[in-house]
């Protein structure tokens, strides 16, 4: 058996050395990062002097590991999965540990949910590295509200000008993913309860690709929009509140729905038959005047507003 | 290769058509109709001009999926972790969806009777497309025995963007290796529909690269990455 000490990284989450990475024609693109020579990644499997030492099966050790004839040593197609225990944040920083493979440390398997014996697996390339070479940081821009509110016209205006400034980004909205991941879900509470989980779940995965993810749903319940946010990092999660109110929403009437819900023919319709909860401490609020037609914000004034926040809070730099 | 067309869907009395934009690259749609999808209705599709040409351009490169299958302990993990390497050091964009790593998170209600696995790969592919649609190269890296999970996930991805790539590793290599335990479990009767073990594993038929041993020496990790990335290059995923 062979146990493999991880090392404390210089910097939390990853493993990094300055390798020659050689001249990278994709560096020239704007406002990219230049990838230089010298620039902090990980060569997989070539200098491996700060990475972890392989790990093998017990019974073709000698003939896995080899030389390159420079003293680097090589390894043959064995798994560097550490074992670790339950979590959900996949980049919590790592600390010095030992981490072996066989039948005897199974107690190091997680149980998760409804899943049993599943490990989570560590990778060399981190949410640091990526935001690094993106120049920016990954967050989830939650925009909530009625109906009709907005939601889907300032993420479109927020995605169009933080393209112009270089970074990327991707729209959840409500609708869109009924479309593909939530199909199989409905309206009733306990779909919207899931569809809203789901969301959470893929805005997180987006976030630490290093993406700035907006997404653009009702979701009407605090409980909800709260178990959410506790899936990211402190400050990861903000909350843009698009407090419109219901007459202003019932005026535009984008889709038809409110009148369908008027006469009846929807049911559960948020703000008409059904609860919207507004959020009690959003990172931003919009507001919209009361009267149709008087002074709204646009939709470029709104996304000029949060990127001032995401800006402020360092966001838009790696 | 299954491309998509434009859906139709059913309302009552009245027929709608919903255009997604990635069904229409590149084109601006202007008009969104009600739909009446098989749970929900008055979904609207929600059009933004705002693209992934834009993204990719941004970006550099195209965003496609990496879909590793293979048997449990036969490397999809290492190879995912390699690739996402030699791609970050080439300036490119990636990430991993692991079958493991989305246990904990997304799939979390999901188990392993047949069904949930299913369901598992089902969202598994839905997310990997909306990773390829922002633009990334998304690796996907789960045992994913059965053919037909395989393909709907194919299905979903237009344009030969969903590039399968086989851990063809033998049974005897893996189990040998067994780095979680699980095949000792296994024989032992602990745990039971065990791919591999009491449970089957399909092997694709028409997979763009397999992975195998070379005189019964398995691939470096480096040199497994290294196969994926000239595939990638050559088809034109490493560039916009």
């Amino acid at each position: 058996m062979c146990f493999v000490q991880a090392l404390l990284p210089p910097c939390g989450g990853g493993i990094f050395q300055n390798i020659e990475c050689g001249e990278n024609s994709a560096s020239e693109k704007l406002r990219f990062v230049n990838f230089h020579r010298g620039f902090n990644a990980v060569g997989f499997g070539r200098c491996r002097k700060s990475l972890l030492r392989p790990i093998t099966a017990k019974e073709d050790r000698e003939s896995i590991i080899s030389d390159d004839g420079n003293g680097v040593p090589k390894y043959k197609g064995i798994s560097v999965n550490k074992l670790n225990c339950v979590k959900n944040e996949p980049d919590s920083s790592f600390t010095n540990r030992p981490a072996a493979f066989s039948g005897k440390n199974l107690s190091d398997l997680s149980t998760n949910g409804n899943s049993k014996n599943i490990l989570w697996h560590e990778c060399p390339i981190q949410k640091l590295d990526r935001q690094k070479l993106l120049q920016q940081k990954g967050c989830v821009i939650w925009i909530t509200g009625l109906s009709g509110s907005g939601k889907s016209t300032i993420a479109c205006a927020l995605s169009r000008s933080l393209h112009s400034r270089g970074k990327l980004t991707y729209i959840l909205d409500g609708d869109n993913i009924r479309h593909g991941l939530n199909r199989d879900l409905g309206f009733k509470a306990e779909d919207r309860s899931e569809n809203i989980r789901r969301i959470g779940e893929v805005a997180k995965l987006l976030a630490d690709a290093g993406i700035i993810c907006i997404t653009s749903l009702i979701s009407p319940y605090q409980k909800d929009r709260d178990a959410c946010r506790a899936l990211l990092p402190k400050g990861d999660f903000i909350e843009v509140f698009l407090d419109v109110p219901l007459a202003v929403c019932e005026a535009r009437d984008p889709k038809g729905l409110y009148k369908l819900a008027r006469a009846g023919m929807i049911k559960g319709f948020t703000g008409i038959d059904d609860p919207y909860e507004p959020p009690c401490s959003s990172e931003i609020v919009l507001k919209q005047q009361q009267q149709k037609g008087s002074d709204c914000m646009s939709p470029n004034n709104a996304a000029e507003k949060v990127i001032s926040y995401l800006e402020k809070n360092g966001y838009l730099r790696a | 290769m299954s491309s998509h067309s434009p859906l139709i869907y059913h309302h009552t009395n009245t027929i709608r058509f919903i255009h997604p934009p990635n069904f229409l690259p590149g084109k601006t749609i202007e008009t969104v109709s009600m739909a009446t999808l098989s749970n929900a209705t008055n979904i609207f599709w929600q059009d933004c001009q705002l693209g992934k040409p834009e993204r990719q351009k941004l970006l550099n490169q195209k965003g496609c999926v990496v879909w590793i299958t293979g048997l449990s302990g036969s490397g999809k993990s290492t190879l995912a972790c390699s690739l996402s390497s030699e791609l970050h050091s080439r300036g490119k964009l990636s990430y991993i969806l692991d079958g493991d790593n989305l246990r904990h998170g997304l799939n979390k209600d999901l188990g392993f009777k047949a069904e949930d696995r299913t369901e598992n790969i089902r969202r598994t592919g839905e997310v990997a497309k909306l990773f390829a649609d922002a633009g990334l190269i998304c690796v996907a890296s789960l045992i994913s025995p059965y053919r037909r999970d395989r393909d709907t996930c194919r299905a979903m991805l237009p344009d030969s963007n969903f590039i399968e790539v086989y851990m063809n590793m033998p049974l005897s290599l893996c189990e040998a290796r067994d780095p979680k335990g699980l095949y000792k479990l296994a024989r032992a009767g602990k745990i039971k529909g065990f791919t591999g073990i009491d449970d089957p594993y399909e092997p694709p038929l028409n997979c763009e690269i397999e992975i195998k041993e070379d005189s019964g020496v398995c691939p470096t990790p480096y040199v497994m990455a290294g196969k994926v990335v000239s595939y990638l290059e050559e088809k034109g995923y490493l560039e916009c």
